[in-house]
């Protein structure tokens, strides 16, 4: 009874500190790298603006609190079912008021959509998933999916806005003009590398093989032997295992005359790729979707950024979902005080008329399809990455606009 | 001939991975569906001693056999030891041992695709126009080294003589003095460092992550299935049956079709022949 | 009572009502009824009011709905292993047929829910039946590992065709109408179906099926056709864990190649150990226990696993009977200590 009646004295005097927080539910597959990357990028914008004072509701400054859960939805051998599960905990009993991050992996996130829509709760996909089929859901029935959002690049425009442009620019500068496509066996890597190929092929390129690995293959010799006999001089490569980094190994240790370009190549996205290659991932190409993920100049708020990540991790931001995680953050918060509430409807409409300069770019919304709007210009959209490793450093050789380099050719590739 | 020199290089992988099990269960029956659990463990006490406390190569590798050798040991007699003979119950125990076993690396850390164990020798070699690491020949010349050792130690020493007897019939090797027991968890230790030097010399060719855990188990299991379980020559025959058949499907059907060529050998193995291509007749034992 | 009894040794003595076999009673007051009637009430009434206690915490009703599903699952495990002597380790495979089915049917043919999840899980049941039908004389371990496969391959073969969806399931399954239909459709079910299976375990046909676990020549001899039993056995709990599916698929809106996932062949595996095989209400009570305590631990993110492993380890070398079995000991029997 004593204890009762304290916990009733404490109850309303430990309320009346600090105003309510708003949640953020961030379902997310913890233990792989675009599970991790987004719970730092999440976390690193909450602590900003929670030490800035907070989330202006109306009158009142409210901070933000963050709930990360673990999905597993990467993991093999776990259903979707249990990802699900985790976000309707964070709905349900974590009484989340906003979900921001996953889930990572396509299937979960497209099965989540259902679930998100039933409960009103406004998402925020920010890392993971890349299929245009979830904005292509959201635009076919918006009634019922326009609590879902996305901030991070998909892969039509990714292929078409930048990886294409690049690798013909790669093209006209070296005189490259022979591809071969090296692809991970998962569906939309093979949907990849034949989208390439066949775009690539217009443009009067030569796709002169393609190799599809197993998940999980340590030995990617028989496709480069291919390679090099048939004069490749490009290499085009989508794989997100870790064991890809091995790939890089063996291209540099047979010095094959072409040219490493991943379009999503997640072992060398990570800043511990140089190292765990002991520098043999040099010249290597990849994307890392959105700009910020690696140093550069795309904004004002890029560096500032990559520093602040920089001091509290200790490394330099790593997987693709990180800054567009980041940005998550600041949009919601941004929107909730435009709507002065943080009733759905409300925020919804004031997510849809977001327009901010972000840490990649001009941030906007499509209204149909809640689809971040994309460019090739930090001042007109969301800006793309992709770049080079050099000396132990990755440098952003596209899009031009916040280039901080050129692209290098291995030294056994001149002529 | 790059599909001979690939089959014969992605035999012996195959071989090493589930030389271990199949010395577990022929010697004392138990299937220890932690053995990709030890695979990855070496691997991971390895980069650790040579990556955080700066051990020397050489010696971290000798040191993690030494420790997994030691895991599997007090795993067995700890553990295992307690529901010896009851087949099903063995493979629940051992695989929620794996289990832990990897889901605790996990949480421990390993995760991401940074650690990467060195090769022993760096570079390739051209072998009539095909290109081979100098590391995938050392497996080769290495799973060849492991084999004959085995060899030579079963047939040759009092201690690998009491194991054959005790594969042979248990019972009769227990009137004659040999412990049953300590037999068994001479064949886990034996088993477990099997599994960490093909952990040590595989696991450089990639990196080491969780999942090769699962999937080592069920190369492991299916090498053994084919081969009949429990019988090393069919162990190793079984090895060169699917790792030449897994780089054909990828040669000639794409490499999507490469699992369902190695789970559909299996699902065809056991019902037509459960005991494998060479395991003993015991179609009673087996099938009604 | 001290705590050394050397030279002792435990008694057990049967209470009173027990006549002679497990199920025969002599039941002579009311309380002796009531002693009887108990448990089972407990049990019933348990589930029957869960979904109304978690009304304050609905996503404790979610766990529910969860738990259901693996006890189903768990409940075709125990039956299989223990009274038809088949250890299937894939139960996956009848999630997702059964998920599948469901989602086939509800989103290419438009059927409402009520039609879908019955002809999911006689079709499932079937499909499943057919697709074992020639490992079925396998026994013991080799059975075992054949069926772990299935899913395994299952889940391989949509994705290589790139049917039903391929990677990214089918979507847009439709729903309960509202959370109290899927509670109780549940909750109904499991205690119709443990019940029902208890019940024909001890009819002749579930004589038979003991008497292929504990020898089949002899059953054979008698002029039976042991495979017809077995196929019959699977169909059983293949068509219990399709209901699983489908109904999963209707909560979820969705069904997709996960739904082949080792979890779902694992975690009734783990429920029926500590629960006590055997039993039939064991995997229940098991899986009652196991998934709210894997929730409780989802902080610890991939640690849970280790522990739920942990768990299930010790429960199988020390306390192999599991907490049923155990339980009713303790409760039918009266133990002393008496000098040897």
């Amino acid at each position: 009874m004593v204890a009762l009646s304290m916990l009733a004295l404490i109850l309303p005097a430990g309320g009346a500190l600090a105003a309510k927080p708003i949640i953020l539910g961030c379902p997310l597959s913890t233990a792989f790298l675009y599970g991790w990357d987004a719970e730092r990028g999440i976390k690193l914008a909450v602590e900003e603006i929670n030490a800035a004072g907070g989330v202006k509701v109306g009158k009142e400054k409210r901070p933000l609190q963050v709930e990360v859960i673990d999905t597993r939805d990467l993991e093999a051998g776990v259903p979707v079912s249990e990802a699900l599960l985790a976000v309707e905990k964070l709905i349900l009993q974590k009484k989340a008021n906003f979900i921001v991050g996953g889930p990572v992996r396509s299937e979960a996130a497209l099965a989540a959509m259902a679930l998100l829509s039933k409960h009103k709760m406004i998402s925020i996909l920010s890392t993971g998933v890349l299929t245009p089929k979830y904005h292509a859901l959201v635009a076919k029935d918006y009634a019922k999916f326009k609590y879902l959002f996305r901030i991070s690049g998909e892969v039509v425009w990714m292929l078409k806005g930048e990886l294409i442009p690049a690798l013909t620019a790669v093209g006209k500068k070296f005189n490259l003009d022979r591809l071969y496509i090296m692809v991970q066996d998962v569906a939309h890597a093979r949907a990849v590398g034949k989208i390439m190929g066949d775009a690539m092929a217009k443009k009067g390129w030569k796709v002169v093989g393609n190799t599809v690995y197993p998940t999980g293959t340590t030995d990617f010799s028989m496709g480069l032997v291919k390679a090099k006999k048939e004069n490749a001089q490009v290499l085009l490569i989508t794989m997100d295992m870790p064991e890809s980094a091995v790939l890089l190994k063996q291209w540099y240790d047979m010095k094959l005359p072409a040219l490493p370009f991943g379009t999503i190549l997640a072992a060398a996205e990570q800043p511990g790729f140089w190292k765990a290659t002991e520098g043999k991932g040099q010249y290597t190409l990849a994307s890392v979707v959105n700009a910020g993920n690696t140093p550069s100049n795309a904004t004002p708020w890029t560096m500032k950024f990559v520093n602040a990540y920089q001091k509290k991790y200790g490394l330099e931001p790593e997987g693709y979902g990180t800054s567009s995680s980041y940005m998550a953050v600041y949009v919601l918060k941004d929107a909730i005080e435009r709507a002065g509430s943080l009733n759905s409807d409300k925020v919804v409409a004031a997510l849809e008329k977001t327009d901010m300069m972000g840490v990649y770019g001009r941030i906007r919304f499509d209204p149909k399809s809640h689809q971040i709007i994309p460019d090739i210009d930090p001042k007109k959209g969301a800006v793309g990455t992709i770049f080079q490793w050099q000396q132990g450093k990755r440098v952003v050789v596209f899009p031009p606009s916040i280039a901080t380099g050129q692209i290098l050719l291995p030294p056994w590739m001149k002529k | 001939m790059e599909i001979i020199i690939y089959g014969i290089v992605n035999s012996v992988t195959l071989a090493l991975m589930a030389l271990g099990f199949t010395l577990v269960y022929g010697v004392s029956r138990l299937p220890n569906f932690a053995h990709g659990a030890l695979y990855v463990l070496t691997g991971y006490i390895a980069w650790q001693l040579l990556h955080s406390l700066g051990v020397p190569y050489f010696f971290s590798g000798v040191l993690a056999l030494a420790a997994v050798g030691g895991v599997g040991a007090l795993m067995y007699h700890f553990i295992l030891e307690r529901i010896r003979g009851m087949a099903i119950s063995e493979i629940i125990a051992s695989y929620a041992i794996g289990l832990a076993i990897l889901e605790g690396l996990r949480w421990a850390g390993l995760k991401g695709g940074t650690f990467i164990l060195k090769p022993f020798i760096e570079g390739s070699i051209n072998l009539a126009g095909v290109s081979v690491d100098y590391q995938r020949i050392l497996a080769v010349v290495l799973g060849a080294a492991l084999v004959g050792f085995l060899w030579l130690f079963v047939n040759q020493t009092r201690l690998g003589l009491a194991l054959k007897g005790m594969a042979q019939d248990e019972r009769a090797a227990m009137t004659l003095g040999i412990d049953s027991d300590r037999m068994a968890v001479v064949a886990m230790t034996l088993g477990s460092i099997c599994a960490g030097v093909a952990a040590l010399v595989l696991l450089p060719l990639g990196s080491i992550i969780v999942e090769s855990g699962y999937q080592v188990l069920v190369l492991a299991v299916a090498v053994c299935i084919v081969g009949g379980l429990g019988s090393w020559t069919g162990a190793l025959l079984a090895a060169f049956v699917i790792g030449f058949a897994q780089i054909l499907t990828v040669s000639y059907l794409g490499a999507h079709w490469q699992m369902v060529v190695a789970l559909v050998a299996i699902i065809l193995t056991l019902v037509l022949r459960p005991s494998g291509l060479f395991g003993k007749q015991k179609e009673l034992e087996e099938r009604v | 009572m001290a705590g050394h009894h050397e030279g002792m040794r435990k008694e057990r003595l049967d209470r009173g009502i027990k006549v002679r076999s497990d199920g025969v009673y002599a039941v002579a007051s009311w309380r002796e009824m009531a002693f009887l009637v108990t448990p089972r009430l407990v049990l019933i009434l348990g589930l029957l009011v869960l979904p109304l206690a978690f009304v304050q915490a609905p996503y404790w009703q979610k766990v529910l709905s969860i738990i259901c599903i693996y006890s189903l699952l768990a409940i075709g495990f125990d039956f299989l292993a223990h009274f038809v002597g088949l250890v299937s380790l894939g139960g996956a495979l009848y999630i997702g047929v059964g998920a599948y089915l469901a989602a086939i049917l509800n989103t290419e043919l438009g059927l409402p829910v009520w039609a879908t999840i019955p002809l999911a899980t006689v079709l499932g049941g079937a499909i499943c039946t057919l697709l074992l039908w020639p490992c079925l004389p396998l026994r013991g371990v080799y059975f075992a590992i054949v069926s772990l496969m299935f899913p395994l391959l299952a889940a391989r073969i949509i994705e290589a065709l790139d049917i039903f969806g391929g990677t990214d399931g089918i979507i847009g399954v439709g729903g309960f109408p509202n959370v109290w239909v899927e509670q109780y459709l549940l909750v109904i079910c499991l205690l119709l179906i443990l019940f029902g299976l208890r019940r024909l375990v001890n009819e002749d046909v579930g004589l038979v099926f003991r008497g292929v676990k504990d020898n089949d020549q002899a059953v054979k001899a008698s002029g039976i056709n042991i495979t017809t039993f077995k196929a019959l056995g699977v169909f059983i709990a293949a068509s219990l864990g399709c209901l699983g599916g489908a109904i999963l698929a209707h909560i979820y809106n969705w069904a997709g190649i996960s739904q082949f996932a080792l979890d779902f062949s694992i975690i009734p595996i783990a429920a029926t150990v500590v629960g006590g095989g055997g039993t039939l209400v064991g995997p229940v009570i098991g899986c009652l226990l196991l998934v709210p305590i894997s929730e409780l631990l989802r902080d610890f993110g991939t640690l849970r696993i280790a522990v739920y492993a942990i768990i299930l380890m010790a429960f199988i070398v020390f306390k192999s009977e599991g907490l049923t079995s155990f339980g009713a000991r303790k409760y039918n029997q009266t133990e002393r200590w008496v000098e040897i």
